[in-house]
């Protein structure tokens, strides 16, 4: 081909002049034919097309995963940036590109940068489902002992560590969570910029919300210059610091290095979610037990006489409303830490006699019940260690089977866990939401045994079950003890922002549109904790309700966020 | 490869060794390893020289390949085979192994059987290759050639297997035949190979090659202008360089504070170690001599850290665009064979 260099490799020359001359040995005829059929099967006939699936048998991507790849392969050239939203399988992308390139011969040396909690997730991943031999990196030799290496991207960065990666030229780097590239002046930054890469994938579900600086950095890090220089970057398509402007010339310039499907593009179907509140009556006992904590509390957290932090207060506010023993933890520490005369000892141990008289639990009762009424698989959450321990026993002396689940277990343990709920137990008891990676699709019934107080961790919870791969319509059922704060909290935020109805990762644009997970808490700390009366309470989450309702109503004018992602 | 095929070319493999198979179910298949299989296949590089140092007997491995794993029963270990199987790979590669030169000659009935006289026919030297050419730009394709090359009268036949496997073919020469001369060396016969795959090429379609370069010059241009740019507008304020250096000394000092690596372990086996062994090598000479070692706690140095210039970032990312898109050629062998025929091939595709 004219101009196009040809290497003609001759290194078979000799040995095969040398069996001539000795006339052997040879090998046999069968093998030599193996031989070819094995280079027919595996020879790319196509420049375009998709090999990879070919070689894996057992994986089924969904129609916009292999899109992607092939958008990237094609359009993008091995440089893009991945920032489909949460729960769309980004791995999944990341996985057929790197498969692809690896089957045609033209990837072999891989490095994968991840946070340090997810190295072995991404290790586990890419054996299981690619076939592709990754390790996760432990020992200096294994920068280049392996071809595929996951590591934590600030390992990597310390010496010794950033001289052999700095060193070695790789065919691809991938980073995920790559929004925490967003600053250029950081170390993990520069560092990521002085490794050599042919190829190179930046997955982040959150590129959008940044600031326009942060975006602009993202894309200098692939392909330095593509949106030119920060000063014309500048002049041509920023207004403000979250507000762009020439849309659609922005938006076509970082449609070339990005690929950001959603939820709503259609095409993937999520199930529903059915949300029910149970209301629960708490017995005269219980009632006063509720009323004696929640008047502690507050007139500690007002006078500050007991020295008590605020947190501990907060904490065991919420604690009165998932459980008697989670809050008599509490109760029995604070007991424990004031000196030996203080006068409040002994109206925490009025509190704590409140609770010796309780013989009821009102909330497992209902729980219990529910268990039955279902008769399938259930995932209970609650905050509170405490609580998970007494449910197990209770559930266990009404014939249930359960196992906990923390986040202090060791990923093995979650594995194993899992695996128990999935073949053994009816009933997952969880203080976390299990964090990623922990797949419980298998379950469609959850349980929120408390509320948590950051509409957050709500989603997080419900995300462990309605996401890719759940086929069945997903029940929320959220347990209201009647005339307390939860039911404040659930009746006025969760329903009247239509929290649980939210499409999966419609949240986090609002949470994040609004700056509100942090502030939205304290508020609510504030309002419960300063409120004179439940009256007073009702109404200031009311009006908060509205205001978000109102925020999420109205469309931000031209925001980056419009022009990346239409 | 479907499964069925799958299955017939492990079959195959197999056989060619007489590897002893212990069960042969419609899903699944049991064998007992023979040596040259195991040492291809079997992941064992450190039993293999321990048994051939020591001269102890050995435990042929036992396997058993799934080729609907779905359909096993119950207690049954069993790995899944398929096209993209680790293992599938490796048998790939042992077929390549061991099946990379041959030597056959054709089998015909003696054209002139008259009882007595004893009239011997001759068979003519064809060299066989077979070739991958890969044209690889960011994407890649590869072109499977198959070369007869006439070593008695120089000339070049296309899709030479297809007609090979149409011959009876036998490692023996038959009684009454003789081979003629080869009148080219083998040299002459790459020589001529060469000429005709650059003659092929240059028949193919060009517009990924010129599609390539254009998308390198573009990729080049806007680069070269970033860079222009950056150059001319960020002449960095002394402040500002302080400042920069400032908040890495301090990320240095955090990351002063972690613990230093941990020491290096002894590695597995690799290609070159095999190659090493098979040489006569000590085990323990090989892990001294290519260990990685590591780095002693006095030389490493968070402080050394230095950000590249904006020309060596320059540079780094030419060289970078470079090597992603510039469009170029590999040509390998596949394998190749000696093949004495009485047949003649027809001229073949023309190209």
């Amino acid at each position: 081909m004219p101009n196009v260099p040809v290497s003609f490799d001759t290194h078979w020359i000799n040995p095969l002049t040398e069996r001539m001359h000795e006339d052997g040995p040879w090998d046999k005829w069968e093998l030599f034919k193996l031989a070819l059929e094995a280079e027919e099967a595996m020879a790319v006939r196509d420049f375009d097309q998709l090999q990879c699936l070919k070689y894996l048998p057992q994986l089924t991507p969904y129609p916009h995963q292999m899109e992607t790849a092939e958008r990237v392969l094609n359009d993008m050239r091995g440089r893009a940036i991945l920032a489909d939203e949460v729960g769309l399988g980004k791995t999944i992308e990341a996985g057929l590109i790197m498969k692809e390139y690896m089957v045609r011969g033209l990837a072999k040396k891989i490095l994968i940068l991840v946070p340090a909690s997810l190295v072995i997730q991404w290790t586990k991943e890419l054996n299981q489902k690619f076939g592709i031999p990754a390790v996760a990196q432990k020992k200096e030799y294994m920068w280049r002992q392996h071809d595929v290496v996951v590591a934590s991207i600030d390992t990597a960065k310390r010496d010794p560590h950033r001289r052999h990666v700095t060193d070695i030229e790789y065919d691809m780097l991938i980073i995920d969570e790559a929004h925490k590239l967003k600053n250029k002046r950081t170390r993990n930054y520069q560092f990521v910029k002085e490794v050599r890469k042919k190829y190179c994938l930046l997955l982040t579900a959150t590129p959008i919300q940044n600031e326009m600086d942060e975006l602009y950095n993202l894309i200098n890090l692939l392909k330095p210059g593509h949106l030119g220089h920060t000063s014309s970057f500048a002049s041509n398509y920023v207004e403000g610091k979250r507000q762009a402007k020439n849309n659609d010339a922005l938006r076509t310039e970082i449609e070339k290095v990005m690929i950001r499907n959603k939820r709503s593009d259609g095409g993937i179907h999520f199930t529903s979610r059915r949300v029910q509140s149970i209301p629960i009556s708490l017995t005269a006992e219980e009632m006063d037990l509720y009323a004696g904590v929640t008047r502690f509390v507050r007139d500690q957290y007002r006078s500050g006489a007991g020295g008590f932090n605020s947190l501990a207060l907060i904490t065991l506010q919420r604690e009165v409303c998932s459980s008697k023993e989670a809050s008599f933890m509490t109760l029995y520490n604070m007991h424990q830490r004031l000196s030996e005369d203080s006068p409040l000892r002994q109206e925490i141990m009025e509190l704590v006699e409140l609770i010796k008289r309780i013989d009821t639990h009102s909330k497992a009762a209902k729980t219990v019940e529910l268990i039955q009424q279902i008769n399938d698989k259930v995932i209970i959450f609650t905050e509170y260690r405490a609580t998970q321990n007494y449910l197990q026993k209770y559930l266990h002396d009404h014939g249930i089977t359960s196992v906990p689940f923390r986040g202090g277990f060791k990923r093995s343990k979650k594995d194993w866990m899992t695996d128990l709920f999935q073949n053994r137990a009816q009933v997952l008891i969880a203080t976390e939401a299990g964090g990623e990676g922990i797949n419980l699709q298998f379950c469609n019934q959850v349980i929120n045994y408390d509320m948590p107080w950051n509409p957050m961790r709500v989603e997080q919870r419900i995300g462990r079950v309605h996401r890719l791969g759940q086929k069945r319509d997903v029940h929320i059922y959220n347990l209201s003890t009647v005339g307390t704060i939860e039911e404040h909290i659930l009746n006025l935020l969760y329903e009247k922002i239509d929290l649980f109805e939210m499409v999966i990762g419609e949240l986090d644009d609002i949470v994040e549109r609004l700056s509100l997970s942090q502030s939205l808490e304290e508020s609510l700390v504030q309002i419960i904790m300063d409120s004179r009366s439940s009256g007073e309470m009702a109404l200031k989450l009311d009006n908060m309700g509205q205001a978000i309702r109102a925020i999420r109503q109205t469309k931000p004018s031209p925001s980056l966020a419009e022009a990346a992602d239409q | 490869m479907q499964q069925e095929q799958v299955r017939q070319f492990v079959e195959r493999y197999l056989a060619s060794f007489s590897a002893h198979i212990v069960e042969s179910h419609p899903d699944y298949l049991t064998v007992k390893l023979p040596v040259e299989i195991d040492k291809d296949i079997g992941n064992r590089p450190f039993y293999w020289s321990w048994v051939e140092k020591m001269n102890l007997a050995y435990q042929p491995l036992v396997l058993t390949f799934a080729f609907h794993p779905d359909r096993m029963p119950d207690g049954l270990r069993a790995e899944y085979i398929h096209l993209g199987a680790g293992r599938m790979q490796q048998i790939f590669a042992s077929t390549k192994k061991h099946g990379q030169f041959v030597c056959m000659y054709e089998q015909t009935k003696s054209v002139w059987p008259s009882s007595g006289t004893r009239r011997s026919t001759p068979l003519v030297p064809w060299l066989g290759l077979n070739l991958k050419i890969s044209l690889l730009c960011d994407k890649k394709r590869d072109i499977l050639m198959y070369l007869g090359i006439n070593l008695h009268e120089p000339r070049i036949v296309h899709d030479f297997t297809s007609f090979l496997f149409r011959l009876p073919l036998s490692p023996a020469i038959p009684d009454y035949f003789y081979t003629l001369d080869r009148r080219i060396t083998l040299s002459q016969a790459v020589h001529m190979t060469q000429q005709e795959v650059s003659r092929v090429l240059d028949l193919e379609d060009q517009s990924w090659a010129s599609e390539a370069r254009s998308r390198l010059d573009e990729e080049l241009a806007i680069l070269q202008a970033y860079y222009d740019e950056l150059a001319l507008r960020e002449q960095p304020a002394e402040e500002e360089i302080e400042k920069e250096e400032n908040e890495i000394k301090e990320t240095v000092e955090a990351m002063e504070q972690v613990e230093a690596a941990p020491p290096v372990e002894e590695q597995d086996g690799t290609a070159s170690f095999d190659e090493y062994r098979s040489s006569g090598g000590r085990i323990l000479d090989f892990l001294r001599a290519n260990g990685i070692p590591m780095t002693p706690r006095e030389e490493i140095n968070q402080q050394e850290w230095k950000k590249s210039t904006p020309q060596e970032e320059r540079q780094r990312r030419m060289d970078e665009l470079t090597w992603q898109y510039e469009p170029r050629i590999d040509v390998n062998l596949i394998n190749a064979g000696l093949f004495y025929l009485h047949s003649t091939p027809g001229l073949g595709r023309i190209l």
